[in-house]
């Protein structure tokens, strides 16, 4: 008995003995690293990490927030000397933010020495500076390209007698002779989302501002909030507003999604795996109904401009345990196969690489008319603020909003008051 | 002589040691209510931002930016209407249910125990629940009163319509904490003497007049206490807002402490946050303040 117990002992230690030597030939086998990761996320994450664990033999410990914490989660490890991230997720809109406080590794010298391995010229072009610079130095690699894209339930629009618009102004006249004529069954033109958390709320408006050919900044980076563009464009949304699902100002996420796949509403702006999710719900009864677009252009605009809404970067935190393999591992993320890999993967990502567009195990993952969507919506993309005054703008920018949304101030009214504060903020008092 | 010398070295001894047991309680009490509370006050008065704290000394300006804020003020209003109006509907259905019940021995058993999960229920659940409830298309209340006739031309929009998000966010607050509040008054109830009661059957009084002239006086101070308490729960309100309305629609549910965390977190401004919470904390403690001294002044005319 003893005799074969020894022998089984020295079978087990024989069979695993090819794998302890393949384990210790990985470049970093034992080491960990903690990457800071947001919830929507945590899919797509978690299987980076798996595979960054099996090419390099790190330890990637994915710790996942809620999407509206990160920054703060971010802010106080380092500002508390926790150091308990080493890789973390950016909302590329708090870029500056972080940056400015210490909290990112400035990765400028490394991305100069790495240009090929990065090759910076295969990432959307309207992503990189938002997402990567901030006073004139690199922060960080591009993660998450996120815009929205326009989703349509086609056999609602067909039972309306109704086509799918080409520009904001049709999109309010579709869903206005919509709603009219189904909000008896329970049947509305579009979900419009206005919500007063500001990636919900902003992102609503960023859509329209984009399309009719406005922007939060001019070229010199000062703020035109209140340019008749972004008038135009938040008067579209104020007048398409009564004809959405009831009602705009408590409509997010979850209530699109709801009452996109129950069929009760026929346009959403949502970002590219609208359509997975929808689909998923239990009891959806969207399914092949689908069509999707860019985001529509609007007055005198033709040249699409969509909003970059959300959207994530990755960088690596001043108290990183292993810089070494954080910055590995940040070089792993942005690689053009990864990128397909993660992207084909229902984790809330979009392709960040213009190659992954054309790759085409991704164009059978999304299907051609998303990934032609997608594409089109990062080439034209209008960037948010990303300097460490944005936070602020932000909150005055959502305010506003949410006071025109519910008629306590006009369009024009609120873009003033917003232009007026903006400046304040921009000029440091 | 000896005996006061004793009598004095013991009282000495018997403070010391009684110091000692009260150190670890002092300790936890300066590290954590003290401490805090003279950070805050130590932010409040400089250029704080979440990752850098202390950054500049700034005198009282945070605190007139504050006084100054237009939407600060609409969140102290909305906090005070809230919590009033919350509290006030709670303690009224809290104590007529105890009144109910307190007779019925089993009943009130019974109720004890199901008066115990609303209150038990994670906000995150209860979130969800009067989401669902309050869903314009499908939502129960819109539901039953479609069923009862009512049908508006829109569907009502409780958390949507900045007329009634403040009012749908206290029927939540409401259905939640009534419970917590008829077991405090139930509780109450039963702790009232018996015999002016009997005295009063024996003097002929009415069960009208037993309630106003025994019931009502005697049980009086303890219903002060139990609506402080609730009034202090009502202004703290976050999750609710938070997990439903975000503040909106427009400004319609802005409460203070909502307002303060998006000034701390979205904004990270905490010298600034710091500064609105001192002022919240003043408004609160005057308020509650007034409302003890209406206690006290109540106990001291019937007791």
């Amino acid at each position: 008995m003893k005799k074969l117990s020894l022998l089984l002992v020295l079978v087990v230690i024989l069979l695993s003995l090819p794998l302890s030597i393949s384990a210790q030939d990985l470049p970093f086998s034992g080491r960990v690293i903690n990457f800071l990761t947001i919830q929507p996320h945590a899919v797509a994450s978690r299987a980076a990490a798996e595979l960054f664990e099996a090419e390099t033999g790190a330890d990637v410990q994915v710790l996942v927030v809620p999407f509206p914490n990160i920054t703060e989660k971010a802010l106080l490890d380092v500002a508390s000397g926790a150091g308990e991230y080493d890789v973390v997720e950016i909302w590329y809109t708090s870029l500056g933010q972080l940056a400015s406080n210490g909290v990112l590794v400035d990765l400028t010298e490394w991305w100069d020495a790495n240009a090929e391995a990065i090759n910076a010229e295969d990432f959307a072009p309207t992503i990189v500076e938002p997402y990567t610079l901030w006073d004139g130095k690199r922060w960080a690699l591009p993660y998450d390209g996120d815009t929205h894209v326009i989703w349509f339930n086609t056999a609602l629009l067909e039972q309306y007698g109704q086509e799918i618009p080409t520009t904001w102004e049709e999109y309010a006249t579709v869903a206005q002779a919509i709603t009219e004529a189904g909000s008896a069954d329970g049947i509305y033109g579009a979900a419009i989302q206005a919500l007063p958390a500001p990636i919900i709320q902003i992102s609503s408006f960023a859509n329209r501002l984009g399309g009719f050919g406005g922007s939060f900044f001019d070229a010199e980076g000062n703020p035109s909030i209140n340019t008749p563009e972004a008038v135009d464009a938040l008067q579209n949304l104020l007048d398409t507003a009564p004809y959405a699902l009831p009602t705009p100002a408590s409509v997010g996420f979850d209530e699109t999604i709801a009452a996109f796949s129950t069929g009760n509403v026929a346009i959403a702006e949502f970002w590219t795996d609208f359509g997975q999710i929808v689909g998923g719900v239990e009891g959806s009864t969207v399914g092949d109904n689908l069509a999707v677009r860019p985001i529509l252009v609007g007055g005198d605009n033709e040249t699409p401009r969509p909003a970059l809404n959300a959207g994530f970067a990755v960088g690596i935190s001043t108290l990183a345990q292993d810089p070494e393999v954080a910055q590995a591992f940040l070089e792993f993320l942005a690689r053009p196969d990864i990128n397909v890999t993660l992207n084909t993967i229902v984790g809330g990502l979009d392709p960040t690489r213009l190659s992954t567009f054309d790759n085409p195990v991704y164009i059978e993952h999304v299907g051609q008319d998303v990934a032609d969507a997608a594409r089109a919506a990062l080439l034209g993309a209008t960037a948010w603020g990303n300097t460490p005054e944005w936070a602020e703008q932000q909150e005055v920018l959502n305010n506003n909003l949410s006071a025109a949304i519910v008629g306590d101030l006009t369009a024009q009214e609120a873009l003033d008051a917003t232009q007026a504060e903006w400046e304040r903020i921009h000029a440091g008092n | 002589m000896s005996l006061v010398r004793s009598n004095g070295i013991g009282s000495a001894q018997s403070r010391r040691s009684n110091l000692l047991m009260a150190l670890p309680v002092i300790l936890i009490l300066l590290v954590f209510s003290l401490y805090p509370f003279f950070y805050t006050l130590s932010l409040s008065v400089t250029e704080s931002a979440l990752a850098r704290p202390f950054q500049e000394f700034i005198w009282l300006d945070n605190f007139r930016r504050g006084l100054e804020d237009s939407l600060f003020q609409t969140s102290i209003v909305n906090t005070l209407v809230y919590g009033f109006t919350s509290a006030s509907l709670q303690l009224v259905l809290g104590f007529v249910l105890a009144l109910f019940f307190y007779k019925s021995v089993k009943a009130g058993k019974y109720l004890r125990t199901l008066a115990l999960f609303p209150f038990i229920t994670p906000p995150v659940a209860v979130a969800m629940i009067w989401r669902l409830i309050y869903e314009p298309n499908s939502g129960l209340i819109n539901y039953y009163l479609g069923q009862l006739g009512i049908n508006p031309s829109q569907p009502i929009a409780w958390l949507g319509d900045p007329n009634i998000a403040l009012l749908s966010l206290v029927i939540i607050d409401v259905w939640q904490w009534t419970p917590f509040v008829f077991l405090l008054a139930l509780a109450a109830l039963q702790a009232l003497p018996h015999d002016p009661y009997e005295a009063a059957a024996v003097d002929g009084a009415s069960a009208w007049q037993a309630f106003t002239h025994l019931t009502l006086p005697m049980a009086a101070p303890a219903l002060i206490v139990i609506y402080i308490i609730r009034l202090i729960g009502a202004f703290k309100i976050f999750d609710q807002v938070y997990l439903l309305t975000f503040g909106g629609p427009g400004s319609s549910t802005q409460v203070a402490s909502f307002y303060i965390y998006r000034a701390a977190f979205q904004q990270f401004d905490t010298g600034y946050a710091s500064a609105l919470t001192i002022i919240l904390l003043v408004v609160l403690s005057i308020t509650v303040a007034v409302l003890t001294s209406v206690r006290n002044r109540v106990r001291a005319r019937y007791e």
